[in-house]
């Protein structure tokens, strides 16, 4: 099997170009023409205005993570400690206590995230053999006025709702 | 001295070292929204006062703060405090007093006695520019000496080479160009653009020294730090050069500094190749000779481009989300009203000035329209430079002295040989 070769054309070897001065005039005039369209009609800027509008988000998009509920609202987590063994960040810390509604034998009775600490890589989502911890709320800032705020207990987890519809998500989870 | 010299004196003196100042102010602004415009970016746009953002201006006020109230570090292993101290001081004051013999109007003559439209009114013109800009380096160099860093000696020496590197095509440059206007007066170069190549081509002096407006244009930016040849502060190599140990206003001065470089070096090169305060094809004598004509140009000229100006205004002046009330509508319905208040204004003296003419107004209004050719040529100037930075990458050490020694150093002396060949000729 013969090697392909692909002879690059080498720029800036003809006199045009050694002289500097045309090719800088065609740039300028690139950036010129990117100047003069903005000034006149500055509606069609690429950059969003970040806290008025904000980007759309995937369900692919591994934003601030939660924790989902069987249809009856009770906790599908049951504790086996995948998500925090699986962790390579280590944020996740669970304790876990007996069940006593008989969906399972354990429950978490304290499931913490560090937000500082979490990597948003998406492993404890893969590792959860119970569909219990998903990370498609769609939130993509964790910003906060102190450092007890990030850490995002079972309460929190409980509370954030996905902000996607169930096919759309299985969708982007394949 | 009479009370009117006593008065045009502290006019002129006051245009010479305030308009850089104001001028700091528009090129920070137009250095900001140019970069975001030429990235497809929005540029300053939320710093407001009363939601008044007078385009992205009100942001300086902020830095201004910024810079007022932040912390004024001298480090304590610097061993020459006083020459850190005066370092900033240096590149600023040689900035700014560069500037005193640029003329921004032809002589104003009131009762038969000319004044002469310079912050100093002195006939050494080009001398006076080359001496203080060369001057305005120690600054730099002290400043990258005394912090006692070795990012900052770096970027000292840096500058130092460059300005000595491009001195020399700069100072050629203008020799031939000398040798076309035969003065030094910078006044007398202004004026001598005021003629007609050929009696249609306004004679300045990129039309009769294109090669060496190239060369002084090049130096000139080499002159002020910028970029493409802002080496001396390169960023992703030496932090910030020569400025990095600098805070607060000590680094506010540096940085007022370069663009009231900036402003000078395009004023000087309006002066030298782009006529100067002339306007084409009007030369102030024919100004004189015509001032009612152009007070009737002035009366339809101004509402036209305010108009113009109100109709792109109030289409861009908007939000591009859903808002309710859009608060920048109602803020360009404000600048609406007081643009179309100060065209009434202006409307009206020169209504009234059509009515009871004399000659002293007829040059008065000159002067002022000179005054603003000056400004927005100034202005287009460093427009260019603004331009020139966002478009071009920073020149590496090396390419940059080949540049100065090897390409323009030649060709400046040719261009010499070219000149007084051809000035010989014709004389």
């Amino acid at each position: 099997m013969s090697i392909t070769t692909k002879v690059v054309e080498r720029k800036g070897t003809s006199f045009l170009e050694k002289i500097f001065l045309f090719e800088i005039f065609k740039g300028m005039c690139v950036t010129f023409g990117h100047f003069w369209t903005n000034l006149l009609d500055n509606s069609k800027l690429y950059v969003r205005h970040y806290p008025e509008v904000n980007p759309e988000i995937t369900p692919r998009w591994r934003g601030r993570h939660r924790l989902t509920t069987h249809e009856d609202g009770t906790i599908k987590c049951v504790a086996c400690f995948m998500c925090q063994t699986n962790c390579p960040a280590r944020c996740i810390t669970i304790e876990a206590g007996e069940r006593f509604d008989g969906k399972s034998e354990k429950v978490p009775v304290s499931f913490n995230i560090d937000l500082l600490e979490c990597i948003y890589c998406g492993y404890c989502v893969e590792a959860c053999p119970m569909d219990a911890i998903r990370m498609d709320t769609g939130i993509f800032s964790v910003t906060t006025y102190d450092r007890e705020s990030v850490f995002a207990g079972i309460d929190d987890l409980l509370a954030s709702k996905g902000a996607f519809d169930e096919e759309e998500y299985k969708k982007g989870s394949v | 001295m009479s009370q009117l010299d006593i008065l045009l004196i502290l006019l002129r003196v006051a245009f010479g070292a305030f308009v850089p100042l104001c001028f700091i102010a528009v090129l920070v602004w137009l250095e900001r929204r140019g970069a975001a415009f030429f990235q497809d970016r929005a540029g300053p746009n939320r710093c407001n006062v009363f939601g008044f953002r007078a385009g992205g201006i009100v942001q300086n006020l902020a830095d201004a703060v910024k810079l007022i109230f932040k912390e004024d570090v001298i480090p304590g292993h610097s061993q020459h405090k006083f020459y850190f101290v005066l370092a900033p001081l240096i590149v600023f004051v040689c900035a700014l007093v560069s500037f005193a013999v640029v003329p921004f109007a032809d002589t104003l003559v009131i009762d038969g006695k000319g004044y002469v439209m310079q912050g100093i009114p002195m006939s050494l013109g080009i001398l006076w520019f080359l001496a203080i800009a060369g001057f305005s380096v120690y600054g730099i160099i002290l400043a990258g000496w005394s912090s006692h860093n070795k990012f900052g000696v770096l970027g000292g020496l840096r500058a130092s080479a460059q300005v000595i590197s491009y001195e020399i095509p700069m100072g050629l440059a203008i020799v031939s160009l000398l040798t076309v206007y035969g003065t030094i007066n910078l006044n007398e170069i202004a004026h001598f653009q005021g003629q007609l190549l050929f009696g249609f081509i306004p004679m300045w002096g990129v039309v009769l020294q294109p090669l060496g407006a190239l060369i002084f244009i090049v130096a000139a930016f080499a002159e002020t730090n910028r970029t493409p040849f802002d080496l001396a502060e390169g960023e992703s190599e030496l932090v910030a050069g020569f400025h990095v140990e600098y805070s607060s206003m000590k680094f506010a001065l540096f940085f007022m500094g370069e663009y009231v470089a900036m402003f000078v070096s395009s004023a000087l090169i309006v002066t030298l190749f782009f006529g100067g305060y002339q306007i084409p094809w009007l030369s102030t004598e024919t100004l004189l000779a015509n001032a009612n004509a152009v007070t009737i140009g002035l009366i339809i000229f101004i509402p036209l481009a305010s108009a113009i100006f109100t109709a792109w205004m109030r289409k861009n002046n908007r939000s591009h989300y859903n808002r309710p009330k859009d608060p920048r509508v109602r803020e360009a319905n404000v600048y609406t009203v007081i643009l179309w208040m100060m065209v009434a204004l202006i409307e009206a003296v020169l209504i009234g000035y059509m009515l009871n003419t004399t000659g002293v107004a007829d040059r008065v209004l000159v002067v002022l329209l000179q005054i603003v050719t000056f400004l927005v040529k100034t202005f287009m100037m460093c427009f260019v430079y603004v331009w020139v930075r966002w478009t071009l990458p920073r020149f590496r050490y090396d390419q940059l002295q080949k540049l100065g020694w090897k390409m323009l150093l030649p060709l400046a002396l040719l261009n010499i040989f070219i000149t007084s060949a051809v000035v010989v000729a014709l004389s």
